[in-house]
């Protein structure tokens, strides 16, 4: 018995309370279905403490929010009156200064297609909130970042909630803010500052705590006071990572203040395409998620720029000529130009859009129907209820019965010994627990069991410390009322991570092997890492309505970018050393990718599959809007009804589901680099 | 106020602890007062987890002496001198600069301190990335609050010194390794000050730049007379510059001497495997080997030996002789006698 490895000894664990609440089903009900009796009313109490305070602290808020108010007319007024060929002119010649030709054409091009969109008021609107918003959460961001710098004790604190922040779902912020604010506008203004400053900081603290200590110490002994040091040598040394952080504040802000457009009252470009999206004309709400992703590639390639190593200098000539040009054009042919309304543009192709698209759904009616189905019935359904309900005639044309169940044990128990016998216990014991969670469906996991196994898994990768956390805040929400909704959400993303690892491994592995491959899939990786959150929503709505297909779809579509990224980076990130020294062994370049780089990449792709789960989490939440159910449905819920206790408590199992994934992935992370010894 | 005359050394080391670790202030106290020797508080705080990065050290440097601490990387020479230029707060002990304990000192009198009185060079030159040559010089006099032309025209004279001219509007990252260094050595160098600190500075360059360095090095240290603290882990440097030397191992200073010193005499086992690869020749001058007093026979044979010759030179000119020979002072007096033999045999084994 004490001959087992720490990840036998978890399985046994695991599998053992597995089989127990299987065969105690009948004696024991409250075993596998939590009793309602021992549920706490968390969800109200939480919702009546926030309250109050929220109340408390209201009429400072209000104060705030009216203080708000004005720059956000005059950053929305400006952005509104002014002629749009100055504008666009401006952008040019910004494009100029910090790129070159290169962004002064993708400035040009691309807001020439926002005007031509017809979306032109629309995405100033968003432009509006998002300039209001950035330089509050960059002086957030930054203070918090150089104040956790300065006072190593209030550092760990600090990158603790700057860690809960970032996992914490984005339309949980919004209910209590909805409630302290007031509908409007402000609203999504406070939201996008609270949720862009997180980056900021970390990139700030990031920055200052990498700056050679070297540097540190020549600004020391030149005689400078901690303030000189710190801006005029520290700061300006961590320039680059800072830039950085402004530009993960600034795609931040614009992805929150799209997101915020569900709250309504403002006509912004988010608006546009919930609207459209609600009215089924797909056609206009591509376009308006095109401009949406125009505005974000603008944004970040711009701001990118400044984080590049050694920027050119461009004329700034140049940028004046532009400028002049525009204001030139703004003069001359204000009369003929008309107003940015007019321009549309797109609307016939947008029309040809929504034509073409249901010619091809109802032509293809039978396939996409057939593949829809498919998915869901024999992979997704099963895996939500467990075989033994999913399997019925009208799905897979038989009906599950208890041989059925047991020929499934006997096949999972045979094939776990087979692997036992081969000295791969541990393995063993989860193909056997893989065959009873199949078998009875995730979303109707026995209660003592996923603590039991969450609690095991958390004990392998990272010691006693995380397993008690995990079954601490597992039991939290086990007793707060959520447990059905919360393992729906793990059902639901678990599905999809699963779908993306195998998926992105495979695309990850391809690209890693072939430059070609890579030249394809980077440039879609960089957009679609652009790309906000919510336009993801669009196409698969296009395609599949609504339900937990499409948000399935859309989760792949989003979470999938990391494990790509992180896959190829390890697999091709091996030192030239190691593959030299493989190759003088004679090995293969199938044996050097097995033996070699794989092991060394394994670190990287682990961390690859914790940012893709942190990604899934994250799209869960806003592909409640498209119909899943569980804890993301629960937000949402909230948000329309304004009540904070069910938003925050939701909100806050979504934090802690993301939370015990992340350091159980993390700590099997730092446990493999150890074996590296990186 | 400090004390200030000619009989002050410039710095002075009384009993300098370093440890790092949880509580180290009060541990160190502990540990002194329950134990007699610094090894035994030394093993003691090391028991306890906390690692004694210097251990009682205690020297005195004189003014316009060139100091040089010598040891291998972890032997504590970098924390050393980071306590004198209290880049770190030293644990225990008294550390004097022109009389003054820095120790004590607030830290408004720290920055006046460096300000006036100290400059530093660093191992990996410690250059602002987003500052120019000029600027990076300048800097020094810039958090004074000097004005912009004045301290450029301050900035200027040193970059000539260090044979930078030209180069005033390059960014760090534009230079050479032997540029940026003297980059570096330019910045310490702008205000003036009395007390250098040289932390590794040649370390990070090639052989034929560093060389070439080192003698540059000793031009300005004649031309300006500072006192210098001087690091280094390459024994055939520190015997190179240095007036005096402290050799380091594990925390502690285990020998303090000239040159010739160190590689004559070595006080244990570890400076002589450190002295094994010096060509002694080199090092040791004729003065250590002479025999004085009154009375003393020499042979016919006149080589002409001085006392300020090395030992290689000195052998060169008397290969054939088996008889004592004179040593004479520059103006021809007789100072001394040396046996041809002794010299060969000081090459072999060191004196006792």
């Amino acid at each position: 018995m004490t001959q087992l490895t720490k990840g036998a000894q978890a399985a046994l664990l695991a599998a053992i309370v597995g089989a127990l609440c299987l065969l105690l089903e009948g004696v024991a009900p409250w075993l596998v279905q939590f009793p309602k009796a021992w549920v706490l009313p968390a969800t109200d109490w939480v919702g009546a403490g926030v309250e109050w305070f929220l109340l408390l602290i209201k009429p400072a808020a209000r104060a705030f929010s009216a203080l708000l108010f004005y720059p956000m007319e005059a950053a929305s007024a400006a952005l509104n009156q002014t002629p749009w060929p100055l504008l666009i002119a401006a952008a040019t010649a910004l494009g100029w200064m910090l790129g070159g030709l290169r962004m002064a054409l993708m400035a040009l091009v691309g807001l020439g297609f926002v005007l031509a969109s017809g979306y032109w008021s629309e995405g100033m609107n968003t432009l509006a909130l998002v300039a209001v918003s950035v330089p509050l959460a960059l002086l957030i961001g930054g203070g918090i970042g150089i104040l956790a710098n300065e006072y190593p004790r209030i550092r760990g604190p600090v990158q603790a909630t700057l860690d809960v922040m970032q996992t914490v779902p984005t339309f949980a912020y919004l209910t209590p803010l909805l409630v302290l604010f007031g509908f409007g506008p402000v609203v999504g203004l406070i939201a996008s500052a609270i949720y862009a400053a997180p980056p900021m900081a970390r990139n700030v603290l990031l920055g200052l705590q990498r700056v050679e200590p070297e540097i540190k110490e020549a600004a020391v002994m030149s005689g400078g006071t901690r303030l000189q040091q710190l801006f005029q040598c520290e700061i300006p040394s961590a320039g680059r990572q800072i830039m950085v952080g402004v530009n993960q504040c600034l795609m931040a802000a614009l992805s929150m203040v799209i997101i915020a457009a569900v709250i309504g009252g403002f006509d912004d470009i988010g608006w546009e395409v919930l609207l459209t999206m609600r009215k089924a004309q797909f056609g206009q709400s591509l376009l308006a998620g095109l401009v949406i992703v125009i505005f974000a590639i603008l944004i970040d390639r711009m701001s990118g720029t400044l984080t590049e190593d050694r920027r050119q200098r461009h004329d700034p000539r140049v940028a004046w000529g532009i400028l002049g040009l525009g204001v030139l054009a703004s003069v001359l042919f204000w009369g003929s130009l008309g107003s940015a309304e007019d321009y549309t543009l797109f609307n016939p192709v947008a029309d040809r859009v929504d034509a073409g698209l249901s010619a091809f759904t109802t032509a293809n009616a039978a396939a996409l129907t057939a593949l829809k189905n498919n998915v869901m019935f024999y992979v997704l359904l099963p895996l939500r209820i467990g075989l033994d309900q999913a399997v019925l005639p009208f799905t897979w044309g038989f009906a599950w019965t208890p041989a059925m169940s047991a020929a499934l044990f006997a096949a999972g128990a045979a094939l776990g010994l087979l692997c036992a016998w081969r000295g791969h216990l541990a393995l063993g014991l989860m193909l056997l627990i893989a065959a009873g969670m199949l078998e009875t469906g995730i979303s109707q996991l026995p209660w003592p069991f996923v603590l039991a196994g969450a609690g095991a898994l958390a004990w392998v990768a990272a010691g006693r410390g995380l397993a008690l956390l995990t079954v601490v805040l597992l039991t939290t929400i086990l007793v707060s009322g959520l447990w059905e909704r919360a393992l729906l959400s793990l059902y639901l993303s678990g599905a999809a991570v699963f779908a993306c690892t195998l998926l992105g491994g495979g695309i990850g592995l391809a690209s890693a092997l072939s430059p070609t491959v890579w030249r394809v899939v980077r440039p879609v990786c960089d957009m679609l890492q652009t790309i906000p959150l919510f336009v993801f929503l669009i196409p698969v709505l296009m395609v599949f309505q609504i339900g937990e297909f499409s948000a399935f779809l859309a989760i792949i579509a989003y979470a999938i970018v990391p494990m790509i990224r992180y896959t190829r980076h390890g697999l091709t990130e091996t030192p030239a050393e190691m593959i030299e020294a493989a190759t003088a062994s004679g090995a293969t370049r199938w044996q050097m990718l097995r033996d070699v780089r794989a092991p060394y990449a394994a670190p990287s792709i682990l961390l690859g599959l914790n940012q893709t789960i942190l990604y899934a989490f994250a799209m869960l939440v806003i592909a409640a809007l498209i119909g899943t159910t569980g804890l993301g449905q629960s937000i949402y819920l909230a948000l329309g009804k304004a009540d904070v206790g069910l938003g925050i408590s939701a909100g806050a199992a979504m934090a802690i589901l993301a939370l015990i994934a992340d350091r159980i992935v993390q700590g099997f992370a730092e446990d493999r680099r150890r074996a590296l010894g990186l | 106020m400090p004390v200030s005359g000619s009989d002050t050394p410039a710095i002075t080391c009384r009993n300098v602890w370093q440890v790092f670790g949880k509580n180290a202030d009060s541990a160190l106290k502990q540990a002194l007062s329950q134990h007699d020797t610094p090894q035994a508080a030394a093993d003691d705080l090391r028991a306890r987890g906390l690692v004694p990065a210097v251990q009682d050290a205690s020297f005195e440097v004189q003014e316009g002496e060139l100091f040089v601490i010598m040891g291998l990387s972890g032997s504590g020479k970098s924390t050393l001198i980071r306590c004198i230029s209290h880049l770190l707060h030293a644990t225990g002990g008294e550390i004097r600069i022109d009389g003054e304990n820095i120790v004590e000192a607030s830290p408004k009198r720290l920055i006046e301190l460096r300000r006036k009185k100290l400059g530093m060079v660093f191992q990996h030159f410690g250059l602002f990335p987003h500052m120019t040559v000029a600027e990076n010089v300048a800097y020094p006099l810039r958090v004074q609050g000097m004005k912009k032309s004045q301290r450029m025209a301050k900035a200027q004279e040193v970059i000539d010194l260090v044979g930078l001219g030209g180069r005033e509007r390059h960014y760090p990252r534009e230079l050479s390794g032997g540029q940026r260094q003297r980059v570096g050595i330019a910045r310490s160098l702008v205000a003036d000050c009395s007390v250098w600190f040289l932390d590794e500075p040649f370390s990070a360059l090639d052989p034929l730049i560093r060389r070439q360095l080192q003698d540059e090095f000793l031009e300005i240290q004649a031309k300006l007379k500072t006192t210098i603290v001087f690091i280094t882990h390459d024994i055939n440097e520190a015997l190179k510059l240095a007036d005096r030397i402290a050799i380091m191992r594990d925390g502690k200073i285990v020998q303090i001497g000239t040159p010739a010193d160190i590689v004559l005499r070595p006080a244990d086992d570890y400076v002589r495997e450190f002295s094994r690869d010096v060509a002694k020749g080199q090092h040791a001058r004729v003065a250590s080997v002479m025999q004085t007093g009154d009375g003393l026979a020499h042979g016919p044979d006149d080589p002409g030996l001085r006392q300020d010759m090395t030992l290689d030179a000195a052998l060169a000119r008397c290969m054939e002789l088996y008889e004592p020979v004179p040593v004479r002072a520059p103006d021809g007096q007789l100072v001394g006698v040396v046996n041809p033999a002794d010299l060969a045999a000081a090459l072999q084994v060191e004196q006792p």
